[in-house]
């Protein structure tokens, strides 16, 4: 069962901290998306293993836009 | 009421080794700001003469004093680097912090005998009343070492008068004594005119055999027939008379406890002065711990030493408050008031050393949805709104009734601003949290972790609760200023910036004085800079911040003013009602 961690608001992709193939826990740290002059973590949602990876460094993003996608 | 305090819910969750590999820099970062702020605390414990010199004169020095009379380690030093009118000996002469004697917490101050033979210097005033308020709230033994030369007769103006002068001490010492709170007073060397106030003023004086408490001293006794000059003539009646009084220095033992009395006891050796105050102090009254504990003391189930793997030094980025509270309480145990309300605050019931606090903290972190008064923009942790702000009043007031004394930490932008918040009664709800405080009359402390901005930093425990806020820690990565200096330097410059372009001028100019005016707000909000100033009362590592949660929970439960009984408290009540933990209906019979 795949599933989508969506960005909670708009903001920029500052780092990317998984890879394709990391197993990951709930509340473990994926994304750091820069948003109301903050760098704001980005958490897991449930344990899993990190199937894709939508964005990159310095992509911006929209609201529920997906940025990972776990399995 | 074991139930709701034996065991109460889990705090925090262990590190992830990818955290703290993640966080090396970090900590690299804060341990490079603790080492400039331990230069400077070398640099005010070697202030004045050399110590090698009051030993040849087989005296000791105030740290020698110090680490006679306290109880091994459990010296919480405050005002380390607080000298706010910069004066040229670095320091405000006196040397104060929360310590235990003979197994009875105090606050005690001492003059430092190696500057300037412990004279009256500029910034020490407000140093003294910073303790003396301590002493109020906390209402614990105030322990002086005195050993003062009066005033630094060049800068008299700077320290003898004025409202919160170095005067004003001795008021505050009978005010004390009014409130039922005694000072005790080891006395030693000369101490004329204020000194001699000081010397006189406390409860109990227990004396060095060579020290002497006076109206004045030799110097000022041979001045006191002006003449409107000095002369030849004047200058060499001078040097008689000093020569004689220096002899002979008026109020020493032979008058102050053979003839007066006001000694209480007189001592040959240094030490044996500090061991009268440790009787003194043994005898102080004082609860047994287990008065007032809820349960037994525990050490957090996770090491403090972490936190600096916790909370970032770059301020943009957040960090899990609950983490870091997990490792500054007994078992990182804690009973959450209200969660889920007001989620950009904390706010809870902890255990330190076996006693009950209330700890009142920032969130860091994106607030989806949240607040609940609007749609334009969504909330984000260190910011305050509406539901935080009666939520803090809830638990402050409640903290109150139950006497359950408070510990603030503040990571705060500020509060939420602009009509919509206006409408949504913010300022009418941060002015009613300082009403909140005020009303309790619970002793607090602040710890401010990182941020503290405009009125978010007075309203959440600030120093400005002058009557609460016993006093105030910083850390590596404190900054308080009314708000950031790039928002600063907008504010001041922006029409001037329209102006310029619309007049065809070159913008340079005003945007170098934008940087300037960013860079000097950076530079008077660092660590060093709070603690010099007195916005923080003292700059420590994260790793100690528990030391000084222990002080003060012994402190404030050592005589506590009023008491509430544990089985009549309301906050674990209304805690538990909202969620009730294996208590099932019991089955019908």
């Amino acid at each position: 069962m795949s599933v989508e961690v969506l960005a909670p608001m708009p903001g920029k992709i500052l780092d990317v901290l998984v890879k394709v193939g990391d197993k990951v826990a709930e509340d473990d740290e994926l994304v750091i998306l820069e948003a109301m002059k903050m760098e704001n973590p980005v958490y897991c949602t449930c344990d899993g293993v990190v199937k894709e990876i939508k964005v990159k460094k310095d992509d911006t993003v929209e609201s529920d836009q997906i940025l990972v996608i776990l399995e | 009421m074991k139930q709701y305090f034996a065991k109460m819910d889990d705090l925090g969750k262990p590190l992830k080794p990818a955290q703290i590999e993640r966080m090396k820099e970090n900590v690299a970062q804060i341990e490079a700001v603790m080492k400039t702020i331990d230069t400077e605390t070398e640099r005010v414990k070697n202030a004045g003469i050399p110590a090698a010199k009051v030993h040849e004169r087989k005296q000791m020095t105030i740290w020698d004093r110090i680490e006679y009379l306290i109880d091994p380690g459990t010296f919480c030093p405050l005002h380390t680097l607080y000298n706010p009118l910069d004066n040229e000996e670095g320091m405000t002469g006196v040397i104060d912090g929360l310590a235990r004697i003979s197994g009875k917490w105090c606050v005690l101050i001492g003059f430092d005998n190696k500057v300037m033979a412990g004279a009256w210097i500029a910034g020490q005033a407000d140093n003294n009343l910073r303790v003396t308020d301590m002493a109020k709230i906390m209402n614990l033994p105030l322990v002086w070492l005195v050993n003062c030369s009066g005033v630094k007769l060049t800068e008299q103006e700077l320290v003898y008068a004025n409202r919160r002068g170095n005067g004003t001490c001795f008021f505050r010492h009978a005010e004390l004594e009014q409130m039922g709170v005694p000072i005790l007073a080891g006395i030693y060397g000369t101490n004329p005119a204020g000194g001699g106030y000081q010397g006189i003023s406390p409860t109990i004086l227990l004396a060095h055999k060579d020290c002497n408490i006076a109206v004045g001293g030799g110097g000022i006794v041979s001045g006191m027939s002006p003449k409107g000059k000095f002369d030849e003539a004047g200058a060499e009646q001078i040097i008689e008379a000093t020569k004689h009084y220096k002899e002979v220095p008026p109020g020493s033992v032979g008058v102050h406890y053979d003839h007066t009395g006001f000694f209480r006891a007189v001592y040959e050796k240094e030490a044996e002065v500090l061991d009268g105050l440790k009787q003194y102090m043994a005898e102080m009254p004082a609860y047994n711990p287990r008065f007032f504990r809820v349960a037994e003391p525990a050490e957090p189930k996770y090491p403090p030493a972490e936190i600096p793997s916790i909370i970032s030094f770059n301020q943009k980025a957040g960090y899990d408050f609950d983490n870091i509270l997990a490792r500054l309480v007994d078992g990182s145990e804690h009973l959450e008031f209200r969660p889920g309300f007001g989620p950009e605050v904390y706010t809870g019931l902890v255990k330190v050393d076996g006693y009950l606090l209330g700890a009142i903290g920032n969130r860091m972190g994106l607030l989806p949805n949240y607040p609940e008064y609007t749609n334009e923009y969504t909330g984000i942790g260190g910011k305050l709104y509406r539901q935080g702000l009666i939520k803090m009043n809830e638990f402050v007031t409640q903290c109150g009734r139950d006497r359950v004394p408070i510990i603030w930490f503040q990571d705060t932008s500020g509060i939420d601003v602009g009509d919509t918040a206006e409408k949504a009664e913010l300022l009418g709800l941060g002015q009613s949290l300082i009403y909140s405080i005020e009303q309790t009359k619970v002793p607090m402390m602040l710890v401010v972790l990182r941020k503290g901005t405009a009125a978010a930093h007075y309203v959440m425990g600030g120093p400005t609760a002058n009557n609460h806020n016993a006093f105030t820690l910083g850390t590596a990565t404190t900054e308080i200023y009314v708000m950031h200096g790039e928002t600063a330097s907008t504010a001041s410059f922006s029409r001037r910036l329209v102006k310029e372009k619309e007049s065809g001028r070159p913008l340079g100019p005003i945007i170098d004085k934008m940087n300037e005016l960013a860079q000097e707000y950076h530079d008077k909000s660092r660590p060093f800079y709070c603690a010099k100033t007195g916005f923080v009362d003292e700059v420590v590592r994260f790793e100690a911040i528990r030391n000084y949660l222990v002080a003060f929970a012994n402190g404030v439960y050592q005589n506590p003013r009023s008491i509430c009984p544990q089985h009549h408290m309301m906050l674990p009540r209304l805690i538990r009602a909202e969620v009730v933990k294996g208590l099932d209906r019991p089955a019908k019979q």
